[in-house]
């Protein structure tokens, strides 16, 4: 496999947004979309670019995760684009991409989907609270060292090689140098319009993914064995989500969480008063707002197929609820039960929309014996 | 002077033990109150039935994981309750209670309304550092003195409504008893006089206003002044707006937790407001790039004309916003202003039309005087 090496002397946020420059000027994209420090400079937004001249602003690899990329491109490309978009994105947020584009609520023709090795990202709101701060913490992730990174980063084992149809691939590479991985047609027909060759070995790269990979699927392991002990268990679980004031917020950060309006916040869920004192009697007194757990629950068997791990839930969480960590723990578990891993593939298709007739025996096997049991016993 | 009962217990106390006293009499099927449950004590309101569930209450608690006014409206929201539920609320709690029954989303029948002087709420935050313990001696002092307690919420720095209106009891908190170890109950209505009958205490006249009420009316006018002219969000002008809402991820956590924003969908997550090609291509045909997702500042404003009127600056907006965006302050800030021009207070008077629900011939007529000249 070879890739296309290009001079970054700067860093690799330099490199992508030549690469996006020319694309524009070239007319091989028709708008870009890319990360860029607000006006205030405490955080970053995304901005839809069409002229080059901009993407002196863009800064390709924010520090932090804002808005997730995935779900500011539902907020424009719902129904698709214009021409075509490059969009730069983490690969988690690629991941989401593939995810919501399979759940049709993006339309994924049009968009040239770019990403790069992530080294992770900073808490979003210390960032804000403190951007000088921020902005060391994530060159300390630039350079290796994890500490400052959330949670949620420091366990993925997904930082590369998304489904994007080019990558900037910089581990195991010189610093001042990146190369340009195509993940599709459609990525090497973009570099061939901009004349960009594949001709360098992306060995050193591989090896330095792939080390990289085991240390965090370790780490992952291990972190996950550490939650199951605190959170396993209605009692536990309930317990982990006690804070919970119920806004709402992870979800409407969610990529997944694509619904207009979720079903917790419908008037299927409202409750005439005799009903909510009934039900406060049963215990002698019930907690206000009612099923936040069942919030959850629900929320997470609507989404953990396509839950990406990607945090966004953990950072807006006003009672810092590790969301994210539990979330992807019972997403994992869920995803394997499939084979299926959240936006590797645009064209697998999503465990519920697929019928097979003989699926999970090992699941069904023990209600199967329940109930023939009880019919014979009837 | 109104009729009063002092009680010879702490207010924590004397109100938990009157809590109980209600649902024991049968006086109320259900109280309202914050409650500590769980491993780590974490404070959220419950609806309790049972007198023994109140040990763990703490019902005057300085903390506000939502807003009780909000909890009370989704209770009621279908209909009045069929028995009767007393309710600890903090005097913004309660003034949310009242303008989302004027905005026919809440029935107070059967509610006995209980509140209290308040000297403010600290930050959800430190709800999650476990840290509210160890500032209530100090919160406690403040109060007693007529201080602004260090650490709470700036909107509640700057709140002059601190004295409920439309409770039916009030607990007197701020220059109350301190450690003298008795409280007062001030009895506002028949209903609160009925809730009481019975209770162990001794009936007296009592004033709810002192010289420590009126020094914390005074000093939280100063920090009104301080908060609504000397932050970011004073007059801040389009520039200001930017730059205070450039980091809004459109989370709409603000709206959520919001009392007054009732709607069950937003309008700007409407259908009206969903992307198309041509709708971001018409922006980008005027200018050289747009932001995404679009319509950050629209949104907030929008939501201001919707909801300012009724904004009771409960601070809840600010507590849970992801990236530390004043909204409560600047909210609350066009709030006062919008309502000093229909000299109204929300959720002070319940029997006082909400002014976009009134109509009268001559109105703001200097306004429309100066367009038609200009």
């Amino acid at each position: 496999m070879n890739g296309a090496t290009v001079a970054a002397p700067e860093g690799v946020q330099q490199a992508i947004t030549e690469l996006l420059k020319r694309g524009l000027d070239e007319k091989v994209f028709g708008a870009v979309l890319v990360p860029a420090r607000v006006p205030a400079g405490d955080s970053f937004a995304w901005l839809l670019v069409r002229d080059s001249a901009v993407l002196d602003e863009a800064q390709p690899l924010p520090p932090v995760m804002s808005v997730q990329g995935a779900r500011a491109i539902y907020r424009f490309a719902r129904r698709g684009v214009t021409g075509k978009v490059a969009a730069v994105l983490r690969p988690c947020e690629v991941r989401a991409t593939v995810e919501l584009a399979k759940l049709k609520q993006v339309e994924i023709d049009g968009l040239v989907l770019i990403s790069m090795d992530c080294p992770g990202a900073v808490p979003l709101k210390a960032y804000v609270d403190d951007p000088q701060q921020g902005d060391a913490d994530f060159e300390k992730l630039l350079n290796g060292d994890q500490t400052p990174a959330r949670d949620i980063c420091k366990v993925c084992h997904l930082f590369s090689r998304p489904a994007s149809d080019l990558h900037f691939a910089t581990l195991g590479s010189d610093n001042g140098q990146a190369s340009i991985v195509a993940g599709s047609d459609q990525g090497r027909a973009v570099l061939k319009k901009l004349g960009i060759a594949e001709e360098s070995s992306l060995d050193a790269w591989e090896r330095a993914v792939a080390e990289r990979q085991e240390q965090r699927q370790q780490a992952r392991a291990e972190a996950q064995a550490t939650l199951r002990q605190k959170i396993a268990g209605p009692d536990k679980l309930l317990e982990t989500l006690s804070q919970c004031i119920n806004c709402h917020v992870c979800r409407s950060v969610c990529p997944i969480c694509y619904c207009r309006q979720c079903y917790f916040e419908s008037q299927a869920v409202l409750m005439p008063p005799e009903n909510i004192l009934a039900r406060a009697r049963r215990k002698g007194g019930m907690r206000l707002p009612t099923d936040t757990l069942l919030f959850h629950v629900g929320r997470m068997s609507h989404m953990s197929l396509s839950c990406v791990s990607c945090g966004a839930c953990e950072d807006a969480c006003p009672s810092s609820i590790p969301v994210a960590q539990l979330f992807s723990l019972v997403g994992d578990a869920t995803q394997k039960q499939f084979d299926y891993v959240a936006g590797r593939s645009v064209t697998e298709p999503l465990p519920t929309i697929t019928y097979k007739e003989d699926e999970l025996p090992d699941l069904v096997a023990p209600y199967v014996e329940t109930y023939s049991g009880r019919e014979a016993a009837s | 002077m109104s009729d009063a009962l002092t009680i010879s217990k702490p207010p924590d106390e004397a109100l938990r033990a009157f809590l109980a006293f209600l649902l024991q009499e049968k006086k109320a099927a259900a109280v309202l109150t914050l409650d500590r449950i769980g491993k780590d004590a974490a404070p959220a309101y419950s609806l309790i039935t049972d007198a023994k569930e109140l040990e763990s209450a703490a019902p005057l608690l300085p903390i506000m994981p939502a807003n009780a006014g909000k909890l009370l409206a989704e209770i009621t929201e279908l209909g009045p309750s069929p028995e009767p539920i007393a309710a600890v609320l903090k005097p913004c709690e309660l003034r949310a209670l009242v303008e989302l029954k004027k905005l026919n989303q809440a029935n107070l029948d059967n509610l006995l309304l209980i509140s209290f002087t308040c000297g403010g709420v600290f930050p959800l935050a430190i709800r999650n550092n476990g840290g509210i313990n160890e500032t209530l001696p100090a919160y406690r002092d403040a109060l007693a003195k007529g201080e602004v307690a260090d650490g709470i919420r700036p909107t509640c720095r700057a709140c002059e409504h601190f004295v409920p209106y439309n409770a039916d009891l009030t607990v007197a908190l701020v220059g109350g008893p301190g450690s003298s170890g008795t409280s007062t109950f001030l009895i506002n209505s028949s209903r609160g006089a009925e809730a009481l009958e019975g209770f162990e205490g001794e009936r007296t006249e009592a004033k709810l206003e002192s010289d420590a009420i009126d020094a914390l009316r005074a000093k939280r006018a100063d920090e009104a002044t301080k908060l609504y002219t000397e932050s970011e969000t004073a007059a801040p002008g389009l520039d200001g707006l930017i730059s205070i809402f450039g980091r809004c991820l459109s989370c709409r956590a603000c709206s959520t937790v919001c009392p007054i924003c009732y709607c069950e969908l937003c309008y700007f997550d409407s259908v009206t407001e969903d992307p198309a090609p041509n709708k971001y291509e018409a922006q980008l045909r005027h200018r050289k790039a747009t932001r995404v997702p679009p319509g950050t500042i629209a949104f907030h404003l929008g939501r201001m004309t919707h909801m300012v009127i009724s904004c009771v600056g409960c601070g809840m907006c600010s507590d849970v916003c992801p990236v530390s965006i004043p909204v409560a302050t600047l909210f609350s800030m066009v709030g006062k202003s919008a309502d000093k021009v229909f000299s109204y207070v929300p959720g002070k008077d319940l029997d006082e039309e909400l002014p976009l629900k009134k109509y009268e011939v001559d109105e703001l007529s200097h306004l429309g005087e100066e367009r038609i000249e200009s």
